[in-house]
């Protein structure tokens, strides 16, 4: 069948019956979220253990059953690796992994597959775990991909049901409260975890810095939590702002920022208690700390802002530009040390960011929002989870939530990448529809999504240099030959889930090249 | 014999070629399945120009853009063969230049070196009034050829909607050789590095002539910007200024004159070479601009400078990075209230003229003659900075 943005859908994935996609706010959730399991304590338990196996033992983990992490200590994490290596010294088999992000570091994951301790991966997939699975033929089921607010919304829906969450803490009390703003190795919130250790069968918090009861903010509760698990290390605190997190020199990204500021001046909703959301990629930052310095200029005060937390936005904060910021991930070391000592800066779990079955969503308050893409298609669809080639390399993280959420959504992108062109006639997997992308700015012009007319006039009454996106699309292109694309098979590799829990697209394994 | 153009850095492409008895493209790219053929059609289309049928070359693509790839070729392959000229740049290469205007606004010069292909892309996008490729002090001795030949395909390839113009070697140090390569894509201009003489100005004009003919082109159709920046130049620019029809501006080179003269950069060390060259320009009825600001992040500082060049009467400044030309222009663009002040003169003039006066006034105040021109020129400015063209 096909979807609302056009995408041919099986009827069935796996075991799943598919419910296609058929707008961005079509969805009306009915009857209850799933029952949460029963648990109770006596009066005295020792929770504390003092190794993985233990902990695994205690929580009768076996094969073919579904685990789950978070992704807080991004590239410098250690426990999905540990717990892994754990579980295949054990013999345990054939398990599901829910993580709400995969890295690099992950790489050994690769292994696991191979072997059959690991055999279905529902979240995201970064990186190697991503180009492995697309080219073979590992996977029990096809993977389901879900952004951060969709994950949250599954598991209390009861689509993903986890029977032990393992949860990295680096700070944790004997009781099982847990933090991940202080400790040893701080990471930044652990919030993400929140609705796994509230419905997975098992909770497990594993720790390298037990404190005497009580550990505070109570991220993850003692009522959530069965197992405290403690080890040696559970990641590098200074690997959470690898890779991404660079201002940028390019003349060109600069541009871009400078242009998306100007776009957010015109747009009319930059005044007083406007809010704003910009990604951790270089273009973002640099518009990040030029929109503060554009706020400074003209007198307007925020009234939130949205990171991930990045030094750029706590600066903001400080300097009394913004009210607040809520946060769900701690993007460098300035953003932790801002989240413990400033009330301004809140944490915030993925359900109050983003969950589409609920009564508001943080997202939603959003003015204005910058975000990346891997590419743009003329119907201003967006794809962000596989390359040109039809590799699946990232997951979709908050790109769905936020474009849903904010005002006015702009994707960030130079019209020439190297040889591959990102903008295209149809986007290789469609991530976010176009009907939630309002602008997209480039280093040869600012396209408006024609739903947007409004902000089209405005753009043109400011001056700013407003072009058709194919215009631009066929500058660009005029420096590079034509790509070969990808022949995709029947085999689906993986499932995009939009937010509210319909299927937006499929990943197929990629058969040949034109 | 083997030979080597580019290099690994990103936006560039590494071309290896040897002398062999048939023609072979081998092609490493990350992403082979989706750009091989691309990458060797082009390969194969410049060995065509070429000529070459026994030579066999190694392409290693780090993302560059076909006239990146195009000029690598090209470099690595005459360097085997020692003959032929891709003139893929030289008319049919898609960007076809039309001849800008002599005294069209030229507010900011952005300087970008001629041999980085990371740094070139996306030149075209900045907004600058002229864009300045150069292939003088910021390249070094060993990758000129390369670079000449890259900046051809360049200028053949891309539209700039204002004006670009090349930077040359002197013209007994290299500089004949890049205009034999770089005037095939049709720059708007020469810049003419440490010019002291009306001598060598009209060297150039020479020079540019045999090519321009060769080329099937108007005489007369590429415009020369010489480059103050010795003291000799210095004390010379009303020659160098009034040399040729074709020079429509004076440039100032503060570092090197520095050097040459001794002094520390202050603004009044400087002083008496910029106002100089003002005058200079003014007297040859030609534009000038002012020398570079060194430090690239500096806004503030920059505004300063800027400021004090137009007040003592240049038209604009170089710029050593894209963020620093939305300063310059700023400085440099005609207030409101001086357009309030041109228009208002202009209107006078048009009803004295209307009324059979002679003698303009405004506000009871007579109005020369030259300061009636003076004003129509800053309108026409004024409606070409509008217009965003500069023809």
């Amino acid at each position: 069948m096909r979807n609302a943005v056009g995408r041919e859908i099986p009827e069935r994935i796996g075991p799943r019956a598919v419910r296609p996609f058929a707008g961005a706010f079509a969805a009306r959730p009915e009857g209850d979220k799933a029952p949460r399991p029963q648990k109770w304590a006596p009066r005295e338990e020792e929770k504390v253990v003092s190794s993985l196996e233990t902990a695994i033992e205690r929580c009768e983990l076996t094969d073919g059953m579904t685990i789950s992490f978070h992704h807080a200590f991004r590239e410098g994490d250690r426990v999905v690796n540990l717990v892994l290596d754990a579980c295949a010294r054990m013999g345990i088999r054939d398990l599901r992994i829910c993580p709400t992000a995969l890295f690099g570091v992950h790489q050994p994951i690769v292994g696991h597959l191979e072997s059959g301790v690991v055999s279905r991966i529902e979240g995201s997939m970064n990186g190697p775990v991503g180009a492995f699975i697309s080219r073979g033929e590992v996977l029990r089921e096809p993977a389901v991909l879900r952004s951060h607010g969709g994950r949250w919304r599954a598991i209390e829906g009861g689509d993903l049901r986890i029977d032990v969450a393992f949860i990295a803490a680096p700070q944790a009390d004997p009781y099982g409260n847990a933090t991940g703003i202080r400790g040893r190795s701080p990471c930044g919130p652990i919030t993400f975890s929140a609705v796994d250790a509230q419905y997975a069968r098992r909770s497990v918090v594993i720790t390298n810095d037990l404190q005497p009861y009580p550990v505070y903010p109570m991220e993850i509760q003692q009522g959530w939590t069965d197992v405290v698990a403690v080890v040696d290390e559970i990641g590098d605190p200074n690997a959470i702002s690898s890779g991404t997190l660079q201002l940028t020199n390019s003349p060109t990204r600069l541009l871009i920022a400078r242009r998306t500021v100007e776009a957010v001046r015109a747009s009319g909703y930059f005044a007083d208690g406007f809010s704003f959301q910009g990604g951790a990629g270089g273009i973002s930052l640099a518009a990040t700390k030029l929109l503060g310095d554009e706020m400074e200029r003209a007198g307007i005060v925020g009234s939130f802002g949205m990171g991930g937390g990045t030094r750029i936005l706590v600066d903001l904060l400080r300097r009394g530009l913004i009210r607040t910021i809520l946060d769900g991930q701690a993007f460098d070391l300035d953003a932790i040390a801002s989240l413990r000592e400033d009330a301004a800066h809140q944490i915030m779990d993925p359900g109050m960011y983003a969950n589409y079955d609920s009564r508001g969503c943080a997202t939603y308050r959003l003015d204005v929002a910058f975000l990346g893409a891997t590419e743009v298609d003329l119907d201003f669809n967006v794809n962000v989870n596989t390359h040109s080639d039809g590799l699946l390399l990232h997951g979709i993280g908050g790109h769905q939530d936020v474009a849903a959420g904010a005002r006015m959504t702009v994707i960030t992108l130079p019209a020439l990448r190297g040889r591959i062109p990102p903008i295209v006639d149809r986007v290789t997997t469609v991530t976010t529809p176009g009907e939630v992308v309002d602008v997209v700015v480039t280093e040869r012009g600012i396209a408006v999504n024609p739903r947007r007319e409004d902000l089209r006039e405005r753009f043109v009454a400011a001056g700013l240099p407003v072009r058709p996106l194919e215009e631009i699309q066929r500058e660009a292109d005029r420096f590079i030959q034509p790509i070969r694309r990808p022949v995709f098979g029947d085999e689906i590799i993986a499932a995009i889930e939009w937010r509210d829990g319909t299927v937006i697209d499929v990943v197929r394994k990629v058969e040949g090249f034109e | 014999m083997e030979r080597h153009a580019g290099s690994d850095a990103k936006g560039d492409c590494r071309v290896t070629a040897r002398a062999s008895d048939r023609r072979t493209v081998r092609v490493t790219t990350k992403s082979p399945e989706l750009l091989e053929p691309g990458i060797r059609s082009v390969c194969c289309e410049v060995l065509d120009a070429l000529g070459a049928e026994r030579v066999e070359i190694d392409v290693e693509d780090a993302g560059s853009l076909d006239y990146v790839l195009r000029a690598r070729v090209e470099a690595a392959v005459r360097e085997v063969t020692g003959t032929g000229t891709d003139r893929h740049g030289g008319g049919d290469g898609g960007v076809s230049r039309r001849r800008s205007s002599r005294d069209r606004p030229r507010r900011s010069r952005l300087y970008v070196p001629g041999n980085h292909p990371r740094l070139l892309v996306g030149l075209e996008t900045h907004g600058a009034d002229c864009v300045l490729i150069d292939l003088e002090d910021s390249v070094p001795h060993g990758e000129k050829r390369a670079a000449r030949i890259l900046v051809k395909h360049l200028l053949s390839a891309v539209a700039f909607p204002e004006e670009v113009w090349v930077r040359i070697n002197p013209l007994d140090a290299g500089g004949a050789d890049d205009l034999d390569e770089v005037l095939q894509g049709h720059p708007h201009g020469v810049c003419l590095p440490k010019s002291e003489s009306a001598d060598a100005v009209q060297e150039l004009v020479r020079a540019l002539e045999a090519r321009e003919r060769a080329l099937g082109r108007q005489p007369g159709s590429t415009w020369i910007m010489p480059i103050v920046e010795t003291a000799r130049g210095v004390l010379r620019c009303d020659e160098v200024a009034a040399a040729d029809e074709r020079v429509v501006m004076l440039a100032f080179g503060a570092e090197d004159y520095m050097r040459d003269v001794g002094a520390r950069r202050t603004q009044e060390s400087l002083l008496f070479a910029r106002s100089r060259i003002v005058a200079a320009a003014r007297a040859a009825g030609i534009q000038a601009s002012d020398t570079v600001y060194g430090e690239g992040a500096d806004e503030a500082g920059l505004a300063v400078e800027a400021a004090h060049a137009r007040d003592l009467g240049f038209d604009g400044k170089g710029a050593i990075h894209p963020r620093q030309i939305a300063a310059i222009h700023r400085a440099f663009s005609p207030t409101k209230e001086e357009l309030a002040w041109a228009e208002a003169i202009v209107e006078a003039a048009r009803r004295a003229e209307e009324e059979g006066i002679g003698a303009v006034s405004v506000d009871g105040r007579m109005v020369d003659a030259p300061v009636v021109e003076r004003a129509r020129r800053w309108i026409r400015y004024a409606a070409r900075l509008s217009r965003g063209e500069g023809d």
